[in-house]
């Protein structure tokens, strides 16, 4: 609980000022691939890494990762029907094939409709995506933050015990 | 980049695999150890387990396999193993496992501890194997050979005393069958002296006879007869759908099926079969001897070879069938571009076995190719293990399990030979009591198994033998006849030969010295047998004497009676259906007169010519 709030804490803090567009965008295509497919994939590994190494907003990859979590979980059927488009395409078979008898790339199971469907989704949305997070945060920071910041739950959390320790611990880390 | 990022991705992984490789392997051992003791039902223990991920290999100190029917010793133990497996597969759950080297493998080894292992409720498995059924079937073979009353064979038979215990059922069975049928006959003789029939016969004769032609002048009349002719016609023929039906009850009274001559010999052949099991008068067959002999241990040791099969096929089973693919909505579907990840969940490519046994030879071999699916390693279980010892005993033990094909089909070969016998009984029978002087044995036994259809042979060779009769040998005669047949020769086979592939279980045993005993026993014993047979046989028949035949004879008489009276019946009505056609022809032609001589009487009155 405490991590979440302070995620939240930091991605609101975040939206604000402190991180570049740059990076929350980057932290919300990532997220987004995360949880448009499916979690216990080798390929989500490598992502978490990226997400640990690079500068990216974690608060952002979270928020992300939950939202897109709960259209993949609505959208699997359509994941699946592309999936089987795309491993049956003619042109790529020689392709699927060589990738599947190479045990390094036959254990990202991109052999599976439902892992290929998503990720190819997820990367085809993230060329959309990046640019117009970038464009919705410069927005946000533009015209909506002051109005989040005086919502209820703004203030809620502000509010709260964990917010204050939190601060402290910024504070006092410098 | 965030550097902090870096340490901390590092410190975990470094963490993980201290972790991992501080606790796995008590784990893996105790679920292994929960796995094997489920599957063979008493304790399997491993001592001193270790997995190198690094170089993909386990190792074990000590194995030890209790044995479920005795806990105080085990199936077999190994010292040091050693095994290499693949790392890819991992990946898909499925372990193929390149090599096991099993060193100081031993069977049938003591315990310090009870193995005993209490199988939980939910892993038990309450279905008998076939094979244990199997086992069961030999056992009960094996304790029905050692009831066989060989010895007790008595040719001077008390037939008087026989028949004094004996109640002969026949006799009484042949008179109660007379009774009832002579009830029957005189049900019938009442019925066809009583029957309606001839009253009715009687009747229509009488109205015939009222027909006075003569004395019609009328053709109205005329019709008029011939109308009650018509009737009458009709019920003499009624009468005779009466007496046919008589009779085809009377034959179904006493056709063939309800009395049949094999009834009666049927009854008097249990009379005599019942004497004969009273005299226990044995059958002599080669067979017979052979089994009486031999066969108790033959049978016992290959009740034990079975067993070996019904455990070397339990694991199997366990392993075999646990390869299903489980797909589960939106997991979406796995193309397989090749055949290149289709291994089976379990795959033990070779085990590399050395050990001794229990008599210390020294056994060497190899298991290959042990996986939970064969169509997927397109590879049988193949097994060859065998060794010697410096005193030239050998071992040898082969086989195949092969499920590719639509039938399971399972081959084991087992052979043990050059054993010492001298000192030793080769029959637990009474009749072969003296040990051997000299001699070396051998054991060969093969089991063929397919689907549930079983086929096998255990031959057992004693080579190079003398018995050793002492100096007072039994004076009894059929221990005379066998000491006479063994000395004469110097070579003893037996051979079992245990199927089921004509429906239940066969077990024949054969032996060369089984013409040996025939011939000696077909001279002497076999003609006292057979004159004692005849004796009781003369005896049965007396006893039951001629009632067949008056039973016979009454039959015919009273049927012949019968079917005399029905003659008598059935002759009367066809005489009257006779009496009443004529009756009917002289009326039509009385008719015909009338109506000539009225036409004529017309014309001459009116000049109508009406014919």
């Amino acid at each position: 609980m405490f991590i979440i709030l302070k995620y939240i804490a930091k991605l609101l803090k975040a939206l604000s000022s402190e991180a570049s567009p740059n990076q929350l965008a980057g932290g919300f295509i990532l997220g987004m691939i995360i949880g448009m497919t499916p979690v216990a994939s080798i390929h989500n590994l490598i992502i978490l890494m990226l997400v640990i190494i690079l500068k990216v907003n974690i608060g952002m990859v979270i928020l992300a990762f939950l939202v897109f979590s709960g259209i993949a979980y609505l959208a699997d059927p359509l994941f699946h029907s592309f999936g089987i488009w795309i491993l049956e395409l003619e042109r790529m078979q020689s392709t699927w094939t060589s990738m599947y008898d190479n045990e390094l790339w036959a254990i990202t199971k991109f052999y599976n409709t439902v892992v290929i469907g998503s990720f190819v989704s997820a990367v085809l949305l993230c060329i959309p995506m990046f640019p117009l997070t970038k464009i919705g945060v410069i927005q946000y920071r533009k015209n909506i933050h002051e109005k989040v910041m005086k919502t209820k739950f703004a203030k809620a959390l502000k509010g709260t015990k964990l917010y204050s320790v939190y601060q402290t611990v910024v504070r006092v880390r410098g | 980049m965030r550097i902090k990022g870096i340490i901390f991705l590092t410190v975990i992984t470094i963490l993980g695999f201290l972790i991992s490789w501080i606790s796995i392997d008590p784990i893996i051992e105790s679920e292994i150890e929960y796995q094997a003791s489920v599957a063979n039902g008493a304790l399997v223990e491993i001592e001193g387990l270790d997995i190198d991920l690094i170089d993909l290999k386990i190792r074990w100190d000590k194995l030890q396999v209790a044995n479920p029917e005795n806990t105080m010793t085990n199936t077999f133990e190994t010292g040091e193993m050693e095994l290499d497996f693949l790392f890819w597969p991992t990946w898909w759950e499925r372990v193929i496992i390149e090599d096991i080297i099993f060193k100081e493998f031993k069977m049938d080894t003591q315990r310090e501890t009870d193995g005993y292992f209490k199988i939980p409720e939910e892993e038990k498995n309450a279905e008998p194997s076939f094979v244990a059924q199997l086992v069961g079937d030999v056992t009960s073979e094996i304790s029905r050979n050692a009831n066989m009353e060989f010895t007790n064979i008595k040719t001077n038979i008390n037939v008087d005393s026989l028949m004094a215990k004996l109640d002969l059922q026949a006799p009484e069975k042949i008179d109660s069958l007379r009774n009832g049928l002579r009830q029957n006959y005189q049900k019938w003789d009442s019925t066809l002296s009583n029957t309606d029939i001839n009253k009715e016969i009687a009747k229509v004769e009488s109205t015939i006879k009222a027909i006075d032609i003569k004395n019609i002048k009328d053709p109205k009349k005329a019709i008029e007869a011939i109308k009650n002719v018509q009737q009458l016609a009709k019920q003499v023929d009624s009468l005779k759908t009466k007496a046919t039906n008589l009779k085809k009850d009377f034959q179904d009274d006493f056709g063939d099926s309800k009395f049949s001559v094999g009834r009666i010999d049927n009854w008097i052949k249990g009379d005599f079969q019942r004497a004969m099991s009273m005299a226990k008068l044995p059958t002599i067959d080669p067979g017979n001897i052979a089994q009486s002999l031999f066969g108790e241990n033959l049978l016992a040791d290959y009740s034990g070879y079975l067993e070996y099969v019904a455990i070397a096929r339990k694991y199997g089973s366990r392993l075999v069938g646990d390869d299903k693919e489980k797909i589960e909505r939106y997991e979406g579907k796995d193309y397989n571009f090749t055949d290149k990840y289709d291994w089976p969940k379990l795959w033990i490519q070779n085990i590399d076995l050395s050990g001794e046994t229990k008599t210390a030879i020294q056994l060497a071999g190899q298991v290959t190719n042990i996986s939970s699916n064969q169509k997927k390693t397109k590879e049988p279980i193949k097994f060859n293990i065998g060794g010697k010892d410096n005193a030239n005993r050998s071992m040898t033990l082969t086989g195949e399990f092969n499920y590719l094909g639509e039938e399971a089909k399972e081959n084991i070969n087992f052979t043990y030979d050059g054993f010492g016998l001298k000192g030793s009984k080769i029959s637990p029978s009474s009749l072969l009591p003296y040990p051997l002087k000299t001699g070396t044995g051998e054991v060969s036994a093969s089991v063929s198994i397919v689907d549930k259809r079983f086929d096998s042979e255990i031959g057992y060779k004693a080579k190079g033998i003398a018995f050793d009769f002492g100096e007072n040998p039994s004076k009894d005669r059929i221990q005379q006849l066998i000491r006479d047949a063994v000395s004469s020769t110097d070579q003893i086979n037996v051979t079992a030969l245990v199927d089921n592939l004509d429906g239940p279980l066969k077990v024949k045993v054969r032996s060369n010295i089984d013409d040996l005993f025939v011939n000696a026993l077909k001279s002497t014993v076999s003609k006292e047998v057979d004159r004692a047979r005849q004796k009781i046989e003369s005896r049965v028949r007396s006893e039951i004497g001629d009632r067949k035949e008056q039973l016979l004879a009454f039959k015919q008489e009273k049927e012949a009676e019968i079917r005399k009276e029905y003659e008598k019946l059935e002759s009367r009505v066809n005489e009257e259906i006779k009496k009443v056609e004529e009756k009917k022809k002289e009326l039509e032609k009385k008719k015909k007169e009338l109506e000539d001589s009225l036409k004529d009487k017309i014309k001459d009155r009116i000049g109508i010519d009406w014919k």
